[in-house]
């Protein structure tokens, strides 16, 4: 049944020839997805399931005085209640470590009156959930090696003071970012379906890591990887926060093999906030130079990153520019839940730093903030990226160039930002595909990658379609499922870098074995086909048939093309990947509103395997950052510890009314024709460009997030 | 969604003389207490436990359930439901094929992603209780369309590519629905004010209205009309 693999050297096929690829694909699970039947894994439902549900204490420190399940194990429907926290245990910090019991019952809402009747009493320590309270010398240590742990740097700290005591121009400011959360739509959690008779048991799980989790999950359950499958076909959101079981899935596991019926067991909105994950905030107290010419000299201060029990990310100063760095970073711990990775882990707290700072020097240094960039952009794809943007935002025409505009007779003033993006183009080890070719005519691609909504189900189809020159609807792509093929967990944009060479290799193993069967009949050697329109045909024209009737020849043997991560590297685009964001905002200076207007984006990608996706994912990172810029911040009470910000009421995430006029730019200059993943590079510098466009508009430097009404107002009034 | 909350108050007030509208909304909503959301705050601080136990005390009339006929999609399904369901609990949870497709994200009508339609109107499921249904006509994005046979707003979305993870789609789906019953002639800040109500975080929002404006356009071509 197997066909050797041939290892044959595959390429994508140049722009020209390409016929699906590089092309605008709708998305081949759409038509599932909007009509409500795609089915996630909130939505499984599986006979004799019962819904459970996590208690979870609200102080981030505290000792557990009582803890008493009997009243809710006594609640109608309760099948199941348990402890996770004991008399006299410490609770450490908010968020999973705030998980006291859990309960299970038949219903949802029986589920949830029971764990309402679980009672608990706590004596509270104070809380130290600010980066004030655990710098404060009597502070409670919240980790083993105490509250502050050194980081990065500095490289060359006395080379770069003297080199900024010696700029022509410097600028010195204290810029901050609060917590984020990643608010996935979907809240973590899974489906544990454990059969107690055979051992085996198959988790429906909301994860970025279908293949990867298999095994965690088995050392769960105490069983051998094989025993576990996991499932996963669509997914609500990740963005970084859905790797592995958790707790709660340990806790799906554990009620599972007690009462042994499928368990339902994800977490609800709030426990979501207090315990799914956060992008750490920053605090940066930083001073950049640059000589006359405006090229930047060095960069000194210090950053704190703010990962509450986690390090915080931050990919060190001056982020993507050029200078002598004396920047020291560390991480300062908070009693709060760790940092998980989040779209570009550090790089939009970095962007906002550098890019404010930079903005700050241009006016300094009397350079328009365009001017600025040119000068110290790294290489010339930055700098071309700049002058599209520039140019599609209008920013030729733009009267205030060189310092803030003056209001309307309203009030409102208008203005112009930018900022610079990045990522590494990558994939990473692991992943494997098979495609295979059935003598009934059907094409099925194989591997066991997630699809975040990237749209990676719908690549894993294309790929093969371009390969054997059909159309995207005759390919059956198989994905979300750990009994595949292997595929990589979905972190740092390398799904694609990953999985779309293996997919590719895989498919052109299968046309030369394919080609290699065709000989017996048509005496013509592998290489020698040509695969166009729903045909095959000899390079001669002596044998042309249509796809189906060459399938047809294949008698009971499917040919079968697999293929690994090191045969397919070639495939993959290597090296870093560049954008440009420029933002138009208005600003009325009597309420302190900010209105973003207009917004472009411009980013490279080697070959766009699906332009239509790919300018959704462009789209998702300027709206996320529009986001993050404007309205999200997580607040917790100093005093008593309380997450404040716990449902979609209090913690807002862009709307309707907040989108612009968007427009997403492939850059179709990039000569590297590969394929890279583009998740990280589009959400870095959005709530930047946003920043210093306030402050091309009316002269308010906002250099804290979320740029909301009152800190417009106080920084109009601190402008003198 | 604004609409949504004003047409929650009018079923509300609709409803006031029905017997079942004499237990209040608030009372029953999830078995509502002092222990949830806000009210957790402070005696959660003090004595969680405490409180959580009182608001479990038998007594209410949570307890039992009623009967109840949905028209669900055009189709009838009796159900026994105690009087705090939802009708977003209802589809996902109580009906013998369950209706997932309005997804539970915030619980508490915040969202827009359990938006389905009532006697045409856009709500949220998770605000409505099932017993108020009862007689009126609830279209979930199930009944707008299915893959193979998908309404013009559904093929919207699809070639427009509104859509990412597609967790909040299909309320996106029932408010657009509602938006071009309402409004034929939609222009883009009409869209987008009508879909202030529907939260999306993967930020599909311009090929969202994007899909509006061509489902919007392919009608009015095929009515003749101007454009």
């Amino acid at each position: 049944m197997s066909t050797p693999n041939t290892r044959a050297q595959s390429a994508w096929e140049p722009r020209a020839e390409l016929t699906v690829l590089d092309r605008d694909i709708p998305r081949i699970d759409g038509p599932e997805k909007v009509t409500g039947r795609a089915r996630y894994t909130h939505d499984v439902r599986l006979p004799n399931m019962v819904y459970a549900r996590l208690v979870l204490a609200k102080v981030p420190r505290a000792t557990v005085d009582e803890i008493d399940l009997s009243a809710a194990g006594q609640m109608p429907g309760v099948v199941f209640v348990g402890v996770e926290k004991q008399v006299g245990d410490a609770l450490v910090y908010l968020g999973d470590d705030s998980v006291l019991a859990f309960v299970a019952a038949e219903t949802p809402e029986q589920a949830r009156d029971a764990a309402r009747a679980v009672r608990f009493t706590l004596s509270p320590k104070s809380p130290v959930v600010t980066r004030e309270q655990a710098l404060s010398p009597d502070a409670p240590a919240i980790t083993d090696r105490g509250n502050v742990r050194a980081g990065r740097g500095p490289r060359n700290a006395e080379e770069a003071q003297a080199l900024l005591d010696g700029s022509a121009f410097k600028v010195a400011g204290t810029y901050t970012l609060p917590v984020q959360h990643h608010v996935c739509l979907e809240t973590h959690g899974c489906v544990v379906d454990w059969n107690a008779e055979t051992k085996q048991a198959t988790v429906y799980s909301s994860t970025q890591m279908v293949s990867g989790s298999a095994d965690m999950f088995a050392q769960i359950l105490g069983v051998e990887t094989s025993a576990v499958r996991v499932v996963c076909q669509h997914m609500g959101g990740g963005f970084g926060s859905k790797f592995g079981p958790d707790l709660e899935g340990a806790i799906a596991c554990r009620i599972g093999q007690a009462i042994g019926r499928p368990v339902h067991l994800m977490l609800d909105r709030p426990q979501e906030f207090q315990m799914a994950g956060n992008r750490s905030g920053t605090h940066a107290e930083i001073a950049l130079g640059c000589d006359a010419t405006g090229k930047l000299t060095a960069v000194t201060g210090q950053v704190d990153r703010l990962g509450g029990m986690g390090a915080g990310s931050f990919p060190g100063l001056p982020y993507i520019y050029e200078a002598a760095s004396g920047a020291v970073t560390r991480s300062v711990h908070t009693a709060t839940d760790s940092n998980r990775a989040m779209r570009a882990p550090g790089h939009p707290q970095a962007s906002f730093v550098m890019e404010s700072a930079l903005d700050e020097l241009a006016y300094a240094a009397g350079l328009d903030p365009l001017e600025m960039r040119l000068v110290n952009a790294p290489n010339d794809t930055w700098k071309r990226h700049l002058g599209v943007v520039a140019d599609a935002i209008g920013w030729p025409a733009h009267p205030n160039k060189k310092a803030p505009g003056t209001p309307d007779a309203d009030g409102w003033c208008e203005g112009i930002g930018f900022g610079l993006a990045t990522w590494r183009a990558s994939g990473a080890p692991g992943a494997q595909a098979e495609v295979r070719i059935e003598r009934d005519g059907s094409v099925i691609a194989s591997c066991g990658v997630q699809d975040l909504g990237t749209g990676a189900r719908t690549y894993v189809a294309a790929i093969p379609a371009e390969e054997f020159g059909l159309e995207v609807a005759r390919v059956t792509a198989r994905i979300g499922d750990s009994s595949l093929p292997a595929g990589v967990a979905s972190g740092g944009s390398v799904t694609t870098g990953s999985v779309a060479p293996v997919v590719k290799q895989a498919a052109h193993v299968a046309r030369e074995a394919f080609e290699k069967r065709l000989e017996e009949t048509t005496k013509v050697a592998p290489g020698g086909y040509v695969w166009q329109r729903g045909r095959v045909r000899t390079q001669d024209g002596a044998f042309d048939v249509s796809f189906g009737d060459a399938c047809a020849l294949l008698g009971n043997a499917p040919v079968v093309g697999t293929a690994g991560f090191e045969e397919s590297k070639h495939l993959l685009a290597e090296g870093r990947l560049h954008g440009a964001q420029a933002v138009r905002v208005r600003v009325d200076t009597v309420t302190g509103r900010v209105v973003v207007v207009d917004m472009v984006a411009i980013q490279d990608q080697g070959l766009p395997l699906n332009r239509l996706a790919l300018r959704s994912q462009i789209n998702g990172g300027m709206v996320q950052a529009i986001s993050y810029g404007l309205l999200e911040e997580r607040v917790i009470d100093p005093e008593l510890g309380l997450l404040l910000t716990d449902n979609l009421e209090s913690y807002k995430i862009a709307g309707a009314r907040e989108i612009p006029r968007m427009r997403s730019i492939i850059d179709d200059e990039d000569t590297r024709w590969a394929v890279t993943g583009s998740a990280e590079a589009p959400i870095i510098p959005g709530h930047s460009a946003i920043a210093n466009a306030i402050f091309n508009a009316c002269g308010a430097r906002l250099r804290s997030t979320p740029f909301t009404p009152d800190k417009v107002l106080t920084a109009l009034a601190a402008r003198g | 969604m604004k609409r949504g909350r004003d047409e929650e108050n009018e079923v509300a007030q609709r409803a006031g003389a029905e017997e079942r509208a004499r237990l209040s909304r608030r009372a029953f909503l999830k078995g509502a207490s002092s222990v949830a959301a806000g009210g957790a705050a402070v005696t959660g601080f003090l004595a969680e436990g405490a409180a959580a136990a009182a608001a479990a005390s038998p007594g209410t009339s949570l307890a039992g359930k009623v009967d109840v006929k949905l028209q669900i999609n055009g189709v009838e399904h009796a159900l026994a439901l105690e009087p705090r369901t939802t009708l977003l609990s209802a589809l996902r949870h109580h009906l013998a094929r369950p209706l997932t497709g309005a997804k539970e994200v915030c619980d508490r009508g915040n969202c827009g992603a359990c938006t389905v339609l009532v006697d045409g109107r856009p709500v949220y499921s998770c605000l409505q209780l099932a017993v108020r249904c009862e007689g009126r006509a609830v279209t979930t994005v199930e009944g707008l369309g299915a893959p193979d046979a998908m309404s013009d707003v559904q093929a919207a979305f699809v070639a427009k590519d509104a859509q990412m993870c597609g967790f909040c789609t299909p309320g996106f789906v029932v408010a657009t629905t509602a938006c071009l019953a309402r409004h034929p002639s939609a222009d883009r800040d009409t869209i987008r004010t009508e879909l202030c109500g529907n939260l999306c975080r993967c930020g599909t929002y311009p090929f969202v209205f994007d899909a509006a404006e061509a489902a919007r356009d392919a009608r009015s071509a095929s009515n003749g009309g101007a454009r």
